[in-house]
């Protein structure tokens, strides 16, 4: 056990891109945690997406021994978290977990949203927060304009803030110096009863369920009989260790150290992020701070495009749920697209990163419908239910009002794009609040809107409004009451269920004819005219028609043209086969997206 | 008919690609050059072509008088002179044939009188002929170099020796309406041709005219404007007594291009020039020194482009080899594309008969007199048919 007064506990935190995993890559490798030669970049983002979309979303943690300018060596425990809002609850358990952060900020960039929020996660949860200005090396850089930044906009004094460059390694060692002297050291008391946060878990093909936790109070070794305060889960401790970053098993975990449990457990949804451990008998009743359930925010239908591949995703889903027990699923089956499953997901990074990784790691062909938010409805017989999907949604007549969750949104961007932004606003159904000068260079705005407009296409949108100098970041603030229509399409005078959305009665119609006219051109010509409708309830408000096709023929077909004739064949049919057949119409995929495009 | 022991004979179809143009058509992706940017000489040009035609003949293969020879391009006629030397050397070095095809495509500004006249001497039979169109608009739009009346000139130069006559025509272009189509087609019937080809505009990237289209000088070319003047086209054609026997293809009877339709009914056939390409069985191939695998059929190689090596007596070849399945499926597909169909054995050694049976429902395909064949409503729809085709059962 390490005498806590020689331990660190801190978080990286910082906006995307601004660096954060490079620069804990080069404090592995200054503390020679990890040789040179096994040095793979970015060694704490290690799912393939990860990497390559430059996001950390699986948080980790790694124990390096730094030995400090005043000859001592301490054991700093970095907790690497997630950077995107999808992941809030994530950020606020791993910040639990440290006492202190370094706040990564970009030095050419400066103070983006997610700077703002996640330096206002870590001093709500009273850390010391030391401030890094990175990637110094930059032609750009302009460390004296950021470090006013963090100062005006932040409320941070950054006179001392550690200017670095996790490329060329400037500055590397002097921000571990600063984690040492200005992050206190944890305090516990080693002879309560054990009382520890679980910060994160990930499941183990051999060994279970493996929680990431932080000592409270105590002490925790192999062998020991354990129990989690919210699931009352009882369970033996099979293996304690540290990450340097594989697992190196210890005797035991102390006072303020971070490791990992290994519980034997298979099922991983009985060990919950935020959940406190402590003795299974003479333990402590009182749990940690801060726990809560998770609940996925959005949601969307999940198809197989092979109809064939349904329990292949099944078993896909259920394996990525073991690492990522925010992810839910359902059954869902919809007359055009047979069955799949309806999907619910702490934001649309979330989707998106989970249908990649199904489509990627389990070699999937899959189609996603529209994202969708969970609705309130209440009845006018006195009865309310939640629906996620289009498809659920009741007899209008049967209903007295819908409730959706709305979303406080935060965007920083230049003076200039001011006008644009509002103007974005406004067509999102968006309410201004009110706005204030960060620094000259940067406007804080505020706005109150339905989470279900923020996935129509709003964040894409708001970065080409400002060619990319906005940034964003939004909390739940609660359900509130709006005049919800249901809209379906139909196809052939068929409805599409998986094609029909919920949207504000005042948009409906221009959302409909939009919508329609952009089905028209993604909807190839099939061997038979297709009419294309919008309809309210059963009156139809918009219609286009795919005309028939006429010709669809190689004219030209002599020697020199065969094999490129038949190459084009085999290119027509891989085309085909991508898109879902929908009662005899060839419906391409980005059909079912169409609707988060129709205010282009 | 070679049987085991004999040395394999070569094809009786040659085609023979002529890389020059005098300028390129706005539309054109093939492979050109103009005269200055020729490397070598035309007559070297001409000898070299005549020297990869023969070196076939010292790959261990024996030599059979041609049935067809095909001389195309590029524009052959740019050749002038040379032109009547090239089929009269490949007369004399591999021989034509008792009432051989020799077709050479010809650009109405280059042929005259003088030139047809060698031509028929050196023993041309046939003479294609790239109009495209007889309205000045319409080909100044494509690039062409010539003009309407210089397109009925090299037509009369032609009939004049007596010999077949074959006229290219193009619809769907921009600009161009049903009237001054129909009009094209109708010139081309009045100047005695028996062999009309009507193919629509097709946009290949890297086109000059594709690259006005996304400049916006252009509308798209709308296909059903297309389809209409092939429609249009093929009800005139008809009236005229031409018959339509490929998709894009139509002749008076007996006209019909036997080098073409060996393409198309699965016979062996020579490439030569850059760029071009052949096809052999694979005892033929393998005679030849290609390295062909075992469950290979069918070997397709195409000449590289590069006129340097290209040139060679032993070019350098790219090859692609069909199983034998895969070669009855190309059949089908091809022979699908002719008025005549395929017979149900071939369909049946290509093992798509249940599928033809299940497309025939969709109204695209019929069978009668054991032959299948597109119905009238599919003739423009076959890639409906040819991917199915293709990708097999």
């Amino acid at each position: 056990m390490t005498d806590p007064t020689l331990i660190r506990n801190f978080s990286i935190i910082a906006h995307i891109d601004h660096g954060k995993s490079t620069l804990a890559d080069r404090m592995l490798e200054l503390t020679n945690t990890i040789a040179d030669r096994d040095m793979m970049e970015q060694v704490l983002d290690s799912m393939d997406i990860e990497r390559e979309r430059g996001i950390t979303i699986k948080a980790q943690a790694v124990r390096v021994y730094f030995e400090a300018s005043d000859g001592q060596t301490y054991q700093l425990n970095l907790i690497d978290t997630p950077g995107h809002v999808d992941f809030t609850y994530e950020v606020s358990r791993s910040l639990a977990a440290c006492e202190g952060v370094l706040l990564v900020v970009d030095a050419s960039q400066g103070v983006e949203a997610q700077t703002v929020a996640n330096a206002q996660l870590a001093m709500n949860a009273h850390l010391e927060i030391v401030p890094l200005i990175n990637k110094i090396d930059l032609p750009a850089a302009d460390p004296e304009r950021v470090r006013h930044e963090i100062e005006e906009g932040l409320a941070i004094p950054a006179d001392e803030a550690v200017l670095t460059s996790g490329k060329t390694g400037i500055g590397v060692r002097e921000a571990l110096e600063a984690v040492v002297k200005h992050v206190p050291h944890p305090v516990g008391d080693p002879d309560a009863p054990l009382k520890a946060l679980i910060f994160d878990s990930y499941f183990d093909a051999y060994r279970g369920v493996v929680a990431l936790v932080r000592i409270v109070d105590g002490h925790v070794r192999k062998g020991m009989k354990v129990r989690m305060l919210a699931t009352q889960t009882v369970t033996d401790v099979e293996e304690v260790g540290v990450r340097r970053p594989a697992n190196l098993p210890v005797d035991e975990l102390g006072v303020g150290e971070v490791g990992y449990l290994i519980t034997g457990l298979k099922d991983p949804s009985l060990v919950k992020v935020g959940d406190t451990v402590t003795l299974a008998r003479n333990g402590t009743e009182d749990p940690l701070p801060g726990y809560r359930e998770v609940k996925p925010m959005v949601y969307t239908g999940l198809f197989p495009i092979d109809g064939d591949q349904y329990p292949e995703l099944r078993d896909a889903l259920d394996k990525l749920q073991l690492n990522d027990p925010a992810l839910i699923y359902d059954p869902e089956s919809s007359h055009a697209l047979g069955f799949g499953f309806r999907v619910g997901f702490l934001g649309l990074l979330h989707m998106e990163v989970v249908k990649e990784r199904l489509e990627r790691e389990f070699d999937l062909d899959l189609l996603a419908t529209a994202p969708s938010v969970e609705y309130h409805i209440f009845r006018t017989n006195g009865t309310s239910e939640y629906i996620h999907s289009p498809q659920d949604m009741p007899d209008p007549g049967t209903i007295d009002h819908i409730e959706e969750p709305y979303l406080k949104v935060t965007v920083l961007v230049p003076p200039e794009y001011v006008g644009p932004v509002m103007e974005l606003a406004e067509g999102h159904r968006a309410s201004f609040k009110d706005m204030q000068y960060l620094s000259k260079t940067t406007v804080e705005m505020h706005y109150e809107m339905p989470l279900s407009e923020l996935i129509m296409d709003y964040f894409d949108q708001l970065k080409s409004r400002t060619k990319g100098y906005a940034s964003m970041d939004y909390e739940y603030i609660g359900y509130r009451t709006s005049e919800l229509v249901k809209l379906d399409v139909l196809l052939a005078t068929k409805i599409v269920d998986a094609l029909s959305f919920i949207v504000h009665k005042d948009k409906a119609y221009a959302r409909g004819k939009v919508l329609t006219e952009k089905l028209r051109e993604i909807i190839p010509r099939q061997m038979f005219e297709v009419p294309i409708q919008a309809a309210i309830g059963g009156r139809i408000i918009a219609r286009e028609t795919v005309k028939a096709k006429r010709k669809d023929v190689l004219a030209k077909c002599y020697g020199g043209d065969i094999t490129r004739k038949r190459k084009l064949l085999e290119k027509q049919k891989k085309g085909k086969k991508r898109m879902k057949n929908v009662g005899n119409i060839e419906v391409p995929q980005e059909a079912f997206m169409a609707i988060l495009k129709v205010d282009e | 008919m070679s049987s085991p022991g004999d040395i394999p004979t070569l094809p009786e179809h040659l085609y023979v690609h002529v890389p020059l143009c005098r300028t390129k058509c706005a539309y054109c992706d093939f492979f050109s050059l103009s005269r200055s940017d020729l490397p070598l000489s035309v007559d070297a040009l001409t000898s070299a072509l005549v020297n990869q035609a023969c070196a076939w003949g010292e790959r261990g293969l024996s030599m059979r008088p041609l049935q067809t020879l095909y001389v195309g391009g590029g524009t052959p006629s740019m050749l002038g002179a040379a032109l009547a030397g090239l089929v009269d050397a490949i007369g004399t070095h591999i021989g034509f044939a008792t009432g051989a095809e020799i077709t050479v495509e010809a650009n109405p500004d280059s042929i005259d009188d003088q030139l047809v006249s060698l031509l028929a001497e050196a023993g041309v039979t046939r003479v294609s002929l790239g109009v495209q169109s007889f309205h000045d608009d319409v080909l100044h739009t494509l690039g062409r170099a010539h003009d309407a009346t210089r397109a009925i000139a090299a037509a009369r130069s032609v009939r004049a020796w007596n010999l077949d006559l074959s006229v290219d025509l193009m619809c769907g272009i921009p600009g161009q309406s049903m009237g001054s189509w129909l009009a094209s087609v109708e010139y081309a019937i009045a100047t005695g041709a028996g062999h009309v080809s009507v193919y629509p505009l097709s946009l290949e990237s890297g086109t000059p005219l594709a690259a006005e289209m996304l400049l916006g000088r252009f509308a798209e070319p709308d296909p059903d404007v297309a389809a209409d003047m092939m429609i249009a086209a093929n009800e005139v054609l008809a009236r005229e007594g031409f018959e339509r026997y490929e998709v894009a293809n139509y002749a008076k009877p007996g006209a019909q291009s036997r080098h073409n339709t060996a393409y198309w009914t699965g016979h062996e056939y020579l490439g030569v020039g850059p760029g071009a390409h052949g096809m052999l069985t694979t005892a033929t191939a393998r005679a030849a020194g290609f390295i062909v695998p075992e469950d290979a059929a069918r070997v397709r190689y195409a000449i590289a482009c590069d006129l340097q090596t290209g040139l060679q007596p032993a070019p350098r070849a790219d090859i692609e080899t069909l199983t034998a399945g895969e070669a009855a499926r190309e059949d089908v597909m091809l022979g699908l594309r002719l008025t005549t169909g395929v017979d149900v054995a071939l369909v049946e050694r290509a093992g798509v008969a249940g599928l033809l049976g299940r497309l025939a429902g969709t109204g695209l395909v019929e069978r009668s007199d054991d032959r299948w064949r597109l119905t009238e409503g599919g003739w423009l729809l076959g890639n409906e048919v040819f991917g199915d085709v293709w990708a097999g059962e």
